[in-house]
């Protein structure tokens, strides 16, 4: 897994044969293309559309867009939403780009301690880790317990089931995917101009700006936009660290199918929700070319 | 494998550098083992540190058919859901080599990537009202499977993307001019390389798709259930060690399995190299 993501695949070349065999060519990329093509078109484009028909069918006659627009819980919870993923992603990306040099700078057992708790985040379920943080987090749990040991706490802690319970979580959740790709891009710096800017004398942080900072930018940017369109659409641990009064968009969206009994509000914002999060992945990948990193 | 250069450029910086990145490794490992630690309490509720040693919840976990089945439910799920990504991602990748307009490949490749930007509970209600216009997918596990799927292709064709294209772009028209046909080109050229790379999206495709809970939430018939909605609906109900020991039972294995798959392909590479060292 530790080639997993964030190599900068270089352009793909056509390869020259081809452009004297275009019928050749053609019937290869039928082949090849068309399967995942049109699974594209069942699994993705048929539940897209049935969300669309799903939040015009209201039985009220009602617009549903505008009636989930003008709901506070909703308006309340996209603000919530988006102001977590904004934080989240920042501290993320920070720590992501700490924790990757840490990887690289490491002596061989303190890079294998690194490494092996990346992994661990990586292959336990998000389920298990956000039971860690509840367990962690909860009035009489592990913080406090340890608050206590030390003599730094004797009023039970306050903060599971408020908005501040979900950041630790969801930075630990995300972490990963921005490691990865900066590491990946710490390792292909050019060892030469590294040299080279210990040769001339240029200290840490000129280095730093100067050659390291340029080299993983794409990195970084790539793995924040990840980490911002994921923490969008996160469901579970916002919903079991949060508690019902700080719910995220997702907690809303299944709060309307599963007790309100109004699917047609919780289509109308998934429509908005999914609308929102690709405009904002495709943006970035125009901009940024985040796919390419990806693959 | 101490990477000079860059510990010159880094300077006295290592050390905090090295500081922050253990501190935030905690991250990582304290959750975890406070998981471990709850789960081997002789008593009948949650607590932190735990009280007394015993293996009572392993064993109720172990004889309880819902967790069972649910256990079960989930590596079927998960096997073909992954089968399928891995077919799908892995032609998607090929494919995407043949296509020869540059603005094309970047919006296919776009597509495929997509998946992961999008919010599984909105997928998750439009694969629902799916379910509603078609009956007859009521009660059956096909919504879900191909929701998986898809969550699951853009991994296999990361990882197989980008194998590709370190590989060598002038070994297919070789193989043309010698005449050999496309499908045989496939399959005796251009497959067998990718193969690491398709095995390592497998794992992380199961991984993913073992692990998601938010589509079975909406999705499975009435009375069954995954193993992560099984976890998640009992931490909602009644949060006790039964709970906490059934997680570190399925991260165990998850972490002998993929570690396992992990020192497997490490030997692969290191004896690759080696050979290709003694070669050169």
């Amino acid at each position: 897994m530790s080639t997993t993501t964030g190599e900068l695949a270089p352009p793909e070349r056509a390869a020259p044969a081809d452009r004297h065999e275009p019928g050749r060519n053609r019937a290869e990329a039928r082949w090849l293309l068309w399967p995942p093509l049109a699974f594209f078109v069942v699994a993705l484009g048929v539940p897209l559309a049935a969300l669309v028909i799903r939040a015009l069918d209201n039985e009220t006659g009602d617009n549903s867009f505008a009636a989930a627009l003008t709901m506070p819980v909703f308006l309340d919870s996209l603000a919530r939403t988006v102001v977590m993923a904004l934080v989240v992603t920042a501290l993320t990306v920070l720590l992501g780009t700490v924790y990757a040099t840490a990887v690289a700078v490491s002596p061989g057992w303190l890079k294998f301690l690194l490494v092996a708790a990346l992994l661990l985040s990586l292959w336990t379920s998000i389920m298990v880790r956000t039971f860690g943080w509840m367990l962690l987090e909860l009035p009489r749990g592990a913080i406090f317990w340890l608050g206590d040991l030390l003599g730094l706490m004797d009023e039970p802690l306050g903060v599971y089931q408020t908005a501040l319970a979900m950041y630790p979580a969801m930075v630990a959740v995300m972490l990963p995917f921005a490691v990865l790709p900066i590491a990946s891009a710490l390792a292909a710096i050019d060892r030469e101009q590294l040299n080279a800017a210990a040769v001339f004398g240029s200290g840490p942080l000129l280095t730093f700006r100067a050659v390291i900072r340029p080299a993983i930018t794409p990195a970084m940017i790539s793995g924040g936009v990840l980490v911002f369109v994921m923490a969008l659409g996160f469901y579970v641990t916002p919903l079991l660290l949060g508690g019902p009064t700080n719910m995220t968009v997702s907690g809303i969206i299944s709060g309307q199918l599963r007790t309100a009994g109004r699917p047609d509000l919780g289509a109308a914002m998934s429509i908005l929700l999914v609308g929102g999060t690709i405009a904002i992945y495709l943006v970035a990948d125009r901009l940024f070319k985040v796919s390419e990193k990806w693959g | 494998m101490t990477d000079r250069s860059l510990l010159r450029a880094i300077g006295w910086y290592r050390a905090p550098v090295i500081a922050v990145g253990l501190l935030a490794s905690l991250l990582f490992f304290v959750p975890f083992l406070v998981v471990v630690a709850t789960s081997w309490t002789s008593g009948s509720f949650i607590l932190f540190p735990p009280t007394g040693f015993s293996l009572q919840w392993y064993e109720t976990v172990l004889t309880d058919r819902q967790w069972l089945n649910s256990f079960w439910l989930s590596i079927v799920v998960a096997v073909i859901a992954t089968a399928a990504a891995v077919v799908l991602g892995t032609l998607g990748a090929l494919g995407l080599t043949r296509v020869r307009s540059r603005a094309l490949q970047r919006w296919v490749r776009t597509l495929f990537i997509a998946p992961i930007a999008l919010p599984p509970i909105a997928y998750a209600v439009g694969l629902w009202s799916v379910d509603r216009q078609l009956p007859f997918l009521d009660d059956t596990l096909v919504s879900l499977v191909l929701g998986e799927t898809l969550l699951a292709v853009p991994y296999v064709f990361a990882l197989v993307s980008s194998a590709l294209a370190g590989g060598d772009p002038s070994l297919r028209p070789a193989a043309s001019t010698l005449g050999a046909s496309w499908p045989m080109i496939l399959w005796r050229i251009e497959l067998p390389p990718l193969l690491p790379s398709i095995l390592g999206g497998t794992l992380f495709a199961f991984t993913v798709v073992f692990d998601e809970v938010v589509l079975s939430v909406l999705l499975l018939p009435p009375g069954t259930q995954t193993l992560p909605l099984k976890m998640f609906t009992a931490s909602q109900e009644a949060f006790s060690p039964e709970l906490t020991a059934a997680s570190t039972m399925v991260s165990l294995l998850a972490i002998v399995v993929l570690g396992g798959a992990q020192l497997v392909s490490n030997r692969r590479n290191r004896a690759a190299r080696l050979r290709r060292k003694a070669s050169a």
